[in-house]
């Protein structure tokens, strides 16, 4: 074995030894991002980003069951069942978002006919969005019990693929959101406090008396961190997949290489912080300064639609923007990589950049 | 006896113009102990590291076992075996497995044990660094320096803050590393730990050397320039109070 691989290895053995044995990182990197998931999983599964739906069903046929069955098998519904005026007064408060009403001679017959019958639907005006939603939904479930009782062909018809838009959450939205969270946090703290430790402490200037660059150090601290951002970006997957029925709709491949330039470009802003510190008291001000505006301000918590235009305008080139983005576009929408030019570009630009200024920045004692 | 270790009109000045050290020249035999001695900024460390590779020459010249540091750092650092004054570890990681990974960056095979049985650690493998006291810290900091069977050692204020019994301690072991025929250049406040350990003492102050001999001659050169004593020398000091009335078994 090549000398330079036999010390990239022992070091990169050394700092997953470091990483694994810090119970403080290990909780700070794990279990918050899974901890912060099963909230909003809670949260979501709840009264939340499901569209409620107030139900009053007057009939009592079997065409009018099977229009209720169809109705709670819809995910994105939260159906709940009231009478007429409770339910508009729910809906009047904000506290459903469609009122559907059910009359009397829905499915039944008259003279051998089927009679004629309306379902009527109301909508909170302020949320227009979930309630023309819920109108489609629930004019396709009418329309098809309809043609059942017509007998009619069908002539025309839509396939539609859009499966998903039925069935994806916020919870969908917000998984790429944490995990994009965890890598920056990962990249710019979990590199900048421990490697000006090591610097501070002089457990680095160690290093340099031996025959190794210290390169190899800071390629061995990297790809301890490139190990842990999949390892969680694996445990939230398969927690939010199995606890929370998080839907996958691209391919994990390239989702999990969008994680790995994330963790690329945080990390070279972890490396530009700690090359530039002296010691930690310089870490913690200009790490927040960083974090904490890309936080709030990359829409990974909720979407950027509400900004203002120069805020969206100008959160469009934050490197968390891409990285959720390009995350959320996969997992959500099954997009490929040849999709999302804009985030690649946006991604790689950062990577180069960052390098750049830690490369600058950079000093080793 | 050859020399391992020439120095030739070492300077350093640092960016901010300060001269750490003023073209000094000086040479440290194969198998002595040499010891640097001077006061706090007399240029020691400065003087030491810039041997060692690991600070850029200004001026001048060093050749260590024929090989000149400023053209071959790399090959240097090799050869030789470093304990820095603030001798920081890694974190969270056993004496054990520091020893190896220090050996895996030589390329060199050791057997761990053995290494920390010879600093007197054999039962402290499996510690952390943070657990020692100050005195095993400083053995074990020896120990790193020894895995790749270094031709010369630099040990820089190897005994400063350790207690009388640990200093004594490491004087033993560092009469040892030289019987074992390793070359060792240390620095030190303390004049009684170079006349017991050291075969050759240069005193430095503001960047020179202004005396260079073995110990017994810089007194005989003092006492020939008609020094006398301010006080009468007690035929013991404190020191050999202290330790006969606290022994020098080690307490950590």
């Amino acid at each position: 074995m090549n000398q330079n691989t036999r010390s990239f290895l022992a070091l990169t053995k050394a700092s997953l030894k470091m990483y694994y044995r810090n119970k403080g990182a290990i909780i700070f990197t794990l279990l918050i991002p899974v901890a912060l998931l099963s909230m909003f999983g809670f949260l979501s599964s709840g009264r939340g980003p499901r569209i409620q739906v107030g139900l009053t069903n007057k009939a009592s046929t079997e065409m009018a069951q099977q229009f209720v069955a169809a109705l709670k098998g819809v995910e994105a519904f939260n159906i709940r069942e009231a009478t007429e005026t409770d339910a508009a007064k729910e809906l009047g408060k904000g506290d459903i978002d469609l009122q559907v009403i059910v009359p009397e001679n829905f499915g039944k017959t008259e003279d051998g006919k089927p009679a004629a019958s309306t379902i009527q639907t109301r909508f909170n005006k302020g949320r227009p969005q979930s309630g023309h939603m819920a109108n489609m939904v629930i004019i396709q479930i009418v329309t098809g019990l309809d043609k059942k009782l017509t007998n009619a062909p069908t002539v025309l018809d839509v396939k539609s693929e859009g499966v998903a838009v039925n069935n994806l959450g916020y919870f969908d939205f917000i998984l790429p959101g944490i995990l994009s969270m965890s890598i920056m946090q990962l990249g710019i703290f979990g590199v900048a406090f421990s490697f000006v430790a090591m610097k501070a402490s002089g457990a680095l200037r160690r290093i340099q008396a031996t025959p190794v660059h210290p390169v190899y150090f800071v390629l061995a601290q990297a790809t301890v961190r490139l190990l842990v951002t999949l390892s969680t970006a694996v445990i939230l997957l398969v927690f939010g997949t199995y606890f929370f029925g998080f839907h996958m709709m691209g391919s994990y491949v390239n989702f999990f290489l969008v994680c790995i330039i994330g963790i690329l470009i945080f990390l070279g802003i972890g490396f530009a912080i700690a090359g530039w510190a002296r010691d930690e008291t310089q870490v913690a001000p200009v790490a927040n300064l960083i974090q904490l505006p890309l936080l709030l301000l990359s829409g990974i918590f909720f979407s950027r639609d509400g900004f203002p235009t120069w805020l969206k305008t100008i959160t469009d080139y934050s490197p968390l923007t891409y990285v959720s983005h390009a995350l959320r576009k996969i997992a959500n929408e099954g997009a490929g990589l040849t999709e999302l030019p804009m985030d690649m570009i946006g991604m790689a630009v950062w990577v180069v950049l960052v390098y750049i200024i830690a490369v600058k920045l950079f000093r080793w004692e | 006896m050859p020399a391992i270790l020439e120095v030739n009109n070492l300077t350093k000045t640092y960016p901010n113009g300060v001269n750490a050290v003023k073209g000094i020249s000086f040479s440290v035999n194969k198998g002595e102990v040499f010891g640097i001695l001077g006061p706090n900024g007399a240029g020691k460390t400065t003087t030491l590291e810039m041997i060692e590779g690991l600070r850029p020459i200004t001026s001048g010249t060093v050749l260590l076992d024929g090989i000149k540091t400023e053209e071959q750092p790399y090959l240097i650092k090799q050869r030789i075996g470093i304990q820095l004054q603030s001798s920081a570890f890694f974190q969270n990681l056993k004496l054990t497995e520091l020893l190896k990974m220090f050996a895996d960056l030589y390329g060199a095979q050791i057997d761990a044990a053995q290494l920390l049985a010879d600093v007197g650690l054999q039962d402290k493998a499996g510690f952390l660094v943070k657990n020692l006291s100050g005195g095993q810290k400083q053995r074990f900091s020896i120990a790193t320096t020894l895995v790749n069977k270094p031709v010369m050692i630099f040990l820089d204020e190897p005994t400063t803050g350790l207690d009388p019994q640990a200093r004594r301690n490491l004087w033993e072991l560092i009469a040892q590393i030289k019987n074992r025929g390793t070359t060792v250049i240390l620095t030190t406040h303390y004049m009684e730990e170079a006349s017991f350990l050291c075969n050759r003492v240069a005193i430095m102050d503001d960047g020179k050397i202004v005396a260079l001999d073995t110990p017994d001659q810089l007194i005989k050169q003092l006492l020939a320039k008609g020094f006398v004593p301010h006080t009468e020398v007690p035929p013991a000091t404190l020191e050999d109070v202290f330790i006969d009335l606290t022994g020098k078994t080690l307490r950590d």
